[in-house]
């Protein structure tokens, strides 16, 4: 800069000037000046895109300093590792620097020519007629006899260097020349800032956009005075549109609202743009394909200075899937109260130790027969209830569960303000990682399941009141045959005995004669013994379910006995055809007495007017249950259904209770059994029963 | 009861432990016995003439002891029937006793109770083969009458006097006392009194 070259600058004027006198170079080169700067407004303000004004730019400047080339390398920062020419414009004729868009690495004298452009308040010059030369990097590839640069600051990055090169001459810049330089090293500043910014922005747009379609908002933009709407990218998506596909009016957008929600929609847009309300909605729209969409709609209206709307924009959002899910909430949530309602199972969640509930559902309350809409309720309100005498077992069972951290299962009765008393089932379960006293649970009323136990309970004792009462019955039956059956072993004895003392009686006692009475008399006592035996078991009333390992065949055997004497009264003999190996089961001998003697007293009665043979059966069937059929040649089976035999009071006989196939049915089937008839072939029925425990 | 014929006692008792006892008893008496399980096995066997009598037990397999007891008669076997069961009532024994049993036992009897009935039993038994006997002599002298003597025993054991009897048959009185003295003589009848007892053992018909 300390040499100037007035000749040349006064060249360059005289180029645009018809005048010499000084004065009027002066004035010329003030016009230069000003036409430049206008130029390069011009150029600035000719389009739109900043990338191409840039370019524009640089174009002019070529043009305007008669230079060979204008660039601009960023950064200029000699700490910075590398650098690069990120533009670049040449005069016609001249080929690019084949620096354009490389990264070179900032040697020691790039970095110098950098802090020296940096810090010069003013351009800088290099090359022939300045002091510094230009660097060697750049000579090496280029030919460059001047060069001047000054750094350029946009507002929102690092500085860039502006620079022009003189390549076929060396030129001495004018002061107005580095003056315009310098000038428009500003502009530049300014619009890389804009640049800068605009980057950012669209960047920001994206982003935006991006947001937009990931939350699925889209926001729009309704300019009113020119009855213009924009929509968003992704606003269009909302609607089943493609972007931008087609503009956008009230008349399309009222069609695409849900005709049940079409008026409110309007009707909250016109109070909105009267400043009534804030223009918010929530309602339906119907896509294209159909479909429909729940979105909820959020805008400004933007007013000027005489509150006069000129612009309404906001965003839109589809809120279908959040909808839904609340909807399925909502409904998890009914059904959940429900299904406590139904099952009367509350639940809740509280310190046992610090009495805090930290939640009751409503039922909850209601089975303590509080009213759930009261509010929350106190858990002393709650242990309150429970009856005190079965408080004290209660609470030593929670404290136990509390100290060892474990879970709880409690039974235990509540009073209700109303005075009835409810059985209650509680079951806490504690998290380790919660603290000491703090559970989750429900509370069950089980006051019906008791009270159906109770039922069971009584019915079963009826069950085997009735079974008892069936044998009674039986044994009623059968008294006279039974008390024959027992009479006839004892008066047998006795005679034996009165023969025997009369046998010793002789002169000289008859010994032998006497022994074998005597041996007959024990023979008949026994006798006697198991015909009571297997009558007193057959009284007995106990329903103990007691199994024991038993023996068919003997069992069989005993009840042939009980019942030889009935059957002979009736004609009937009984056969039994039990296979070498029948096996023992476990089973309850009672029981099986008792389903015996009832089948073999069917059999007898379906032969007593006729007589006729009944054949006991037993085989081991596929399923390895025990199978015992009893036959019989009597008068078969009804013609109805012979599962009706099996029905209470359905009797054939006169005295008959008709219970005994009832009862008998419902001991198998305890054991998980079967029982059933079926018609002979030649004559009577066979009833069959399973019987496991082999 | 003659020296060396001993009567003999048969027992009818499904339950062979009360048919050993009974038979036992009886033989520790000195009679002789014989049981069986049914009556079928009894009526089989050849029924002895010494005298006897039947123990028989109310209830059977196949047939009960009542209808056992009918249907004896109704083969013309007679026998004294001594009932026992194990399972007696009032009417059954009523039945039985008025159908000719000798007694109606309850098991479980006192033994001399059933001794006794034996006994009792078989004497009647002895009575009944007495009288069989003395009708059979009877019938025997009966036969040997003849024709005319027998017509005219007819007349006396009615009641006629001789002269009626020779008006009746259209014959001299003095005919008819001369078979009057036969007759009298034949039956072995001492007065005319004896001749109706006698007549009236032999079932015969004042009017033929």
């Amino acid at each position: 800069m300390s040499d100037p070259s007035p000749n040349l600058e006064y060249i360059g004027a005289a180029t645009n000037t018809t005048e010499g006198s000084h004065a009027d170079e002066e004035r010329q080169t003030r016009l230069w000046f000003l036409e430049s700067i206008d130029l390069i407004n011009r150029t600035i303000r000719g389009t739109e895109d900043l990338e191409q004004m840039m370019s524009h730019v640089l174009d002019a400047v070529v043009s305007i300093f008669e230079c060979d080339r204008a660039w601009m390398v960023y950064p200029c920062d000699p700490e910075s590792q590398t650098w690069r020419t990120v533009m670049e414009r040449t005069s016609p004729g001249l080929s690019n620097s084949l620096f354009l868009g490389l990264d070179f690495t900032m040697d020691a004298e790039v970095a110098h020519m950098h802090r020296m452009v940096r810090d010069s308040e003013t351009a800088a010059r290099f090359g022939t007629g300045a002091d510094n030369p230009i660097p060697g990097v750049i000579a090496a590839r280029l030919t460059i006899q001047t060069q001047i640069c000054v750094a350029v600051y946009p507002k929102i990055d690092k500085p860039y260097i502006f620079g022009l090169d003189q390549c076929r001459r060396a030129r001495n810049w004018t002061r107005q020349e580095q003056r315009l330089f310098e000038e428009i090293g500003q502009r530049l500043a300014t619009l890389l800032t804009s640049l800068s910014m605009s980057r950012d922005l669209q960047e920001s747009k994206a982003r935006l956009e991006e947001a937009q379609r990931v939350a699925h908002v889209g926001h729009y933009e309704w300019n009113l005075d020119a009855n213009r709407i924009t929509w968003s990218d992704e606003l269009y998506r909302i609607y089943g549109l493609r972007p931008q596909e087609r503009p956008m009016d009230l008349a399309t957008l009222r069609e695409m609202i849900h005709p049940e929600d079409r008026e409110s929609v309007f009707r909250g847009a016109e109070e909105a743009l009267r400043g009534e309300v804030r223009p918010v909605a929530e309602h339906r729209i119907i896509r294209p394909d159909g479909e429909v969409r729940i979105v909820h709609g959020l805008g400004t209206v933007k007013r000027d200075a005489s509150g006069r709307p000129y612009e309404m924009f906001g965003t839109v959002q589809d809120i279908t899937d959040r909808k839904r899910v609340e909807e399925s909430l909502q409904r998890t949530q009914v059904y959940l109260s429900e299904g406590q309602r139904l099952t009367h199972t509350g639940s809740w969640a509280c310190n046992l130790v610090t009495k805090q509930i930290f939640h009751s559902s409503d039922e909850n309350a209601r089975l303590y027969g509080f009213d759930p809409s009261e509010g929350p309720i106190p858990f002393d309100r709650f242990y309150s209830a429970i009856l005190a005498e079965d408080e004290p077992a209660l609470r030593s069972k929670l404290e136990n569960a509390i100290r060892s951290g474990a879970d709880y299962d409690v039974e235990f009765r509540i009073r209700h303000t109303d005075g009835t008393i409810r059985f209650m089932r509680g079951i806490g379960h504690h998290n380790p990682s919660q603290e000491i006293g703090e559970y989750v649970g429900i509370t069950m009323d089980i006051t019906e399941r008791k009270d159906a136990e109770e039922e069971r309970e009584r019915l079963r004792m009826l069950e085997s009141d009735l079974a008892h009462i069936n044998r009674v019955n039986m044994m009623g039956e059968l008294a006279a045959a039974l008390a024959h059956e027992i009479k006839q072993p004892i008066a047998a004895s006795i005679t034996s005995a009165d023969a025997c003392l009369r046998w010793l009686a002789h002169d000289p006692p008859d010994l032998e004669r006497a022994r074998a009475a005597a041996a007959r008399i024990e023979r008949d006592g026994n006798r006697a013994a198991d015909v009571i035996n297997s009558l007193r078991s057959f009284y007995k009333t106990g329903t103990s379910a007691e199994r024991q390992l038993v023996n068919i065949k003997d069992i069989i055997g005993e009840m042939t006995v009980l019942l030889r004497t009935e059957a002979a009264r009736h004609s009937v003999t009984i056969h039994a055809d039990l296979g070498a190996d029948v096996p023992d089961i476990l089973s309850n001998q009672v029981q099986l007495q008792q389903v015996l003697v009832n089948l073999m007293l069917n059999a007898i009665e379906a032969m007593k007017d006729t007589g006729g043979e009944m054949t006991i059966r037993s085989r081991v069937n596929p399923e390895g249950q025990l199978m015992i059929s009893i036959s019989d040649t009597g008068i078969g089976l009804p013609a109805e259904s012979s599962e009706r035999i099996f029905e209470p009071f359905h009797t054939t006989k006169p005295q008959g209770t008709g219970m005994g196939l009832t009862i008998t049915r419902s001991i198998v089937e305890s054991w998980g059994g079967r029982v059933w008839a079926t018609p002979n072939q030649a004559a009577g029925a066979t009833f069959h029963f399973t019987v496991s425990g082999i | 009861m003659k020296a060396g014929v001993v009567p003999t006692v048969f027992i009818i008792d499904d339950d062979r432990g009360m048919r050993q006892a009974v038979q036992d008893l009886v033989e520790s008496v000195g009679l002789r016995a014989e049981s069986f399980a049914t009556g079928q096995e009894f009526l089989n066997r050849q029924r002895p003439s010494d005298s006897s009598c039947l123990v028989l037990d109310v209830r059977l397999p196949q047939m009960s002891g009542l209808d056992f007891q009918r249907q004896l008669a109704e083969i013309g076997m007679q026998i004294p029937i001594i009932f026992i069961t194990a399972h007696g009532d009032i009417p059954m024994s009523v039945r039985a006793l008025k159908s000719g049993a000798v007694e109606f036992l309850t098991k479980p009897f006192r033994d001399q109770d059933l001794l006794d009935a034996i006994h009792q039993a078989l004497q009647r038994d002895r009575a009944a083969r007495e009288e069989q006997a003395q009708i059979h002599d009877l019938h025997e002298r009966y036969h040997a009458l003849t024709a005319r003597e027998r017509e005219v025993m007819t007349l006396v054991v009615s009641g006629m006097l001789s002269k009626q009897i020779a008006s009746e048959m259209g014959v001299s009185e003095a005919t008819v006392k001369i078979h009057r003295g036969n007759v009298m003589q034949k039956m072995q009848a001492g007065s005319v009194v004896e001749l109706v007892r006698m007549a009236d053992k032999l079932k015969l018909s004042p009017h033929k």
